[in-house]
Formats: C-alpha cells, sequence, structure tokens
C-alpha cells in the first residue's frame, strides 16, 4: 500500500526533472519498469544475456525495488532466471 | 496436441555424432507416438555455469515438440534412464518460437559485430584478429 500515494507524487511533478519544488530536494526520476512497454524484451529462460542484468554480482535475483521491474513481471522474471540456473546457463552462487 | 519446449545437456566428452544420434533417438520417441519435433537447436559445447556430475561443459540441445503428453513422458523417461545425460528439462508453452532461440540470435549478434569491425581493420590479417575475440566470447 506505501508505494502507491509516492508514485502520485511523482506523477504530479512529472515536469521538473532537475527538481525545483522546494519540499523535495532530491527529486528521483521515476522508474520504469524495463519489461513494460513496446519495446519491451520478452522475458525467456533461454536469454542469458537479458537475464544477467537482473542477477547480481553474487547470483542473486536483483529485488524489484532496486531495477523497478513490475510486480507481475517479476514473478515471470524470478521463474526464468531459476529454469536458467537449472540448466547451468546461470550460476546459483558466484564464490 | 500440446506445445512443449525440451533442452538438454549431455555429457563433454560425447562427440557431435553421438550427440547427434541422442537426437534422433529422442525425437523418434516423439514421432512414434503421434508427435512433432518443429525444430531442433544445437548450441554447442557450452561452458556449465558450474560442474555437475563432474562436467565443465556440456551439449545443449533444444527442442520444439507439438507432441501428446504421452509421447512427452515417455522421451522423459528415457531422458531420465540415458547416462549420456547431465539434466534436461521439459517446459509447456503456449506458443513456439519459430525463429532461432535467444542463444543463438546472441551468437549472431556476436558476428554482426564482426562484420562491423571489418571494414575498419581492412587487410587480410583482419581474420587473425576476429578469431581470438570469437572464442573468447563464446567461452
Amino acid at each position: 500500500m506505501k508505494p502507491a500515494p509516492q508514485q502520485e507524487d511523482y506523477s504530479s511533478q512529472s515536469g521538473g526533472r532537475e527538481g525545483g519544488n522546494t519540499r523535495r530536494p532530491f527529486f528521483r526520476r521515476r522508474k520504469i519498469c524495463p519489461f513494460s512497454g513496446d519495446k519491451a524484451p520478452k522475458i525467456d529462460y533461454k536469454d542469458v544475456r537479458l537475464l544477467q542484468k537482473f542477477v547480481s554480482e553474487r547470483g542473486k535475483i536483483v529485488p524489484s525495488r532496486i531495477s523497478a521491474v513490475s510486480c507481475k513481471k517479476q514473478r515471470v522474471l524470478s521463474q526464468a532466471i531459476k529454469r536458467s540456473r537449472f540448466l547451468a546457463l546461470l550460476p546459483y552462487v558466484v564464490k | 496436441m500440446a506445445l512443449y519446449e525440451n533442452i538438454f545437456i549431455a555429457r563433454q566428452d560425447l562427440t557431435t555424432s553421438q550427440v547427434d544420434s541422442l537426437v534422433d533417438r529422442f525425437s523418434s520417441i516423439v514421432t512414434a507416438q503421434g508427435g512433432q519435433v518443429t525444430k531442433k537447436e544445437y548450441w554447442g559445447l557450452r561452458n556449465l555455469a558450474y560442474p555437475i556430475k563432474k562436467n565443465k561443459k556440456g551439449h545443449y540441445v533444444l527442442f520444439n515438440l507439438d507432441a501428446p503428453p504421452a509421447a512427452i513422458l515417455e522421451m522423459e523417461r528415457n531422458m531420465g534412464l540415458s547416462e549420456d545425460l547431465l539434466r534436461h528439462l521439459t517446459i509447456k508453452v503456449e506458443e513456439l518460437e519459430t525463429e532461432p532461440s535467444a542463444m543463438m540470435q546472441s551468437r549472431n549478434r556476436e558476428y554482426s559485430r564482426e562484420g562491423s569491425f571489418k571494414p575498419r581493420s581492412e587487410n587480410a590479417d583482419s581474420e587473425m584478429e576476429i578469431n581470438p575475440i570469437d572464442s573468447g566470447e563464446n567461452s
């Protein structure tokens, strides 16, 4: 429930990217889910190069609050990463 | 009939002809039960991300299947029995990809990059430069 009011705030100030708002000096651009939109890549467990962007150096799945992947896509993504781990395309852990 | 994708990894010390015979064996099982193999892809000998049964590499093969469940069951059973396989994974999909999969496309992308490099180097030596890059990226 928390993020919802925040998002509304951001969209209301969408005009000024550099800030200029006295109330919020650190204006962070609203992140967009990389898998939504027209040209979004298809999540595929065979596409190692794509999946690698959403895996940390240690081999962990990056949380969606950092990667800005939408909730729905994050579920699909994590499934894909786990599949490609099983096939030894991605590591379970990087030591 | 349902649509499936199947990937299996064969042991590293098999020759490509042995892998081919495995491919033929499994696809014949599917076709014998009234299924169809719509696409076969051989990804080559790839490095595994972690060792499986003391193998560091494996032959990857991808099947796109349009087959009844019984055929898939029989094929999976045979894959489980085969000692030449390290892993196999079958997934039911909504649609089968007709184009080459992401793995093959990424390989093509590498080739196209090399193509863009070629005109710069111009000379016949360019081949010498390209080969080490190629092997480095594949490994």
